[in-house]
């Protein structure tokens, strides 16, 4: 009998083992970066000088903290960010800035720091439109220079010219600025959004939704 | 208390936690990746689906399986659960091995489940080999 019961025991141990392999296997290989793509006309014809995207007398200046890693960024960019560069960036109403955290992983920050690169040529906000749209695993290891070269060749960007300034010290002053504002605000993920007019004290939004956002940036315009 | 007894205990704590946990995958909210990680960037990672369908889903799935099978305490019912257990078991550490070495974050619900994966395993594997099933009649 205790024969029997131990048969039994390795046959469903052995098709345990068989169910989880496959399941790990599938686990493991469901995100792969997609190949960039061109990135779309949403950004054509708007300014963007040190990062920030739109007229620079904007009066409202809305700033989003990322990680590039973080697939909630890759959505906020892909549901959130249209709206808001047609009704309020591309209007005049605001500027757009960005702090690229890294608090994910290695892969964040080589990304953060080609992306600091990008912003050097004025070509940030398609580097990272391009970027998410080629989001892989998390900590994969998938941010290579021949990812990076990928995504700033569908993105516009020298990626010569990106690589090396990435390779520079000045690189990690944009990642040493977005860890310490998001710090002083107390933000603790990402994507979160700012909001402040003229000079005034950003305040931090609860929400990332188009809809919420665009109704802070309103509010702002209406003080 | 009996080890299907136990069994039984174990599994609905399992379930209670899958359950809260596939709730949360759908309710959605306004989810996040945490900076100071967690169960948002674990539920928000790719690993928290698995060909589509939610990994917390997939205990809820097993949890049901297991409590099902200990409906019954014949040999074939035994070993069934014993497959069950032994399955959320590999898969959980295959998760919490993501958590940890990909993801750089631990979820305390998964965590909590994959604890009760390994008590349901150890006393599935327990109750197949030295508690004797009741004979048929």
């Amino acid at each position: 009998m205790f024969i029997t019961r131990t048969r039994r025991l390795v046959a469903a141990a052995a098709l345990a083992a068989v169910v989880v392999a496959a399941a790990a296997v599938a686990s493991s290989s469901g995100g792969q970066p997609a190949a960039p793509v061109a990135t779309p006309a949403l950004f054509r014809g708007i300014p963007e000088h040190g990062g920030v995207l739109g007229d620079p007398r904007a009066p409202v200046t809305l700033t989003e903290y990322v990680d590039l890693q973080c697939p909630v960024c890759a959505a906020a960019a892909r549901e959130t960010l249209p709206r808001l560069v047609r009704d309020y960036v591309r209007t005049g109403k605001a500027k757009l800035d960005v702090r690229t955290l890294s608090f994910i992983g290695p892969d964040s920050e080589r990304a953060a720091r080609f992306a600091a690169g990008a912003a050097e040529q004025r070509r940030l906000w398609p580097f990272l439109e391009a970027f998410y749209a080629a989001q892989g695993p998390e900590n994969s290891g998938y941010v290579t220079d021949e990812h990076l070269r990928s995504v700033a060749a569908a993105a516009g960007v020298d990626a010569g010219a990106a690589l090396e300034f990435a390779g520079s010290a000045a690189a990690q002053e944009p990642l040493n600025r977005a860890n310490a504002d998001a710090q002083r605000l107390g933000i603790d993920s990402t994507p979160a959004f700012t909001v402040a007019r003229g000079d005034g004290a950003p305040r931090v939004l609860p929400v990332h939704d188009a809809r919420s956002v665009g109704a802070a940036i309103d509010a702002e315009l209406g003080r | 208390m009996t080890a299907r007894a136990a069994s039984a205990v174990v599994a609905v704590a399992g379930l209670g936690i899958a359950g809260y946990l596939t709730v949360v995958h759908y309710a959605g909210g306004t989810p996040a990746c945490a900076i100071a990680h967690g169960c948002a960037t674990v539920q928000h990672s790719q690993y928290a689906t698995l060909a589509g369908v939610p990994v917390a889903l997939l205990g809820v799935l097993g949890y049901a399986g297991a409590l099902a099978s200990l409906a019954r305490d014949g040999e074939g019912a035994r070993t069934v659960t014993a497959f069950l257990a032994l399955a959320g078991f590999g898969f959980s550490g295959w998760l919490t091995y993501v958590e940890v070495a990909r993801l750089d974050a631990i979820c305390s619900w998964c965590v909590a489940s994959a604890v009760c994966m390994t008590l349901l395993a150890a006393l599935s594997v327990a109750r197949l080999l030295c508690d004797a099933a009741p004979a048929r009649a």
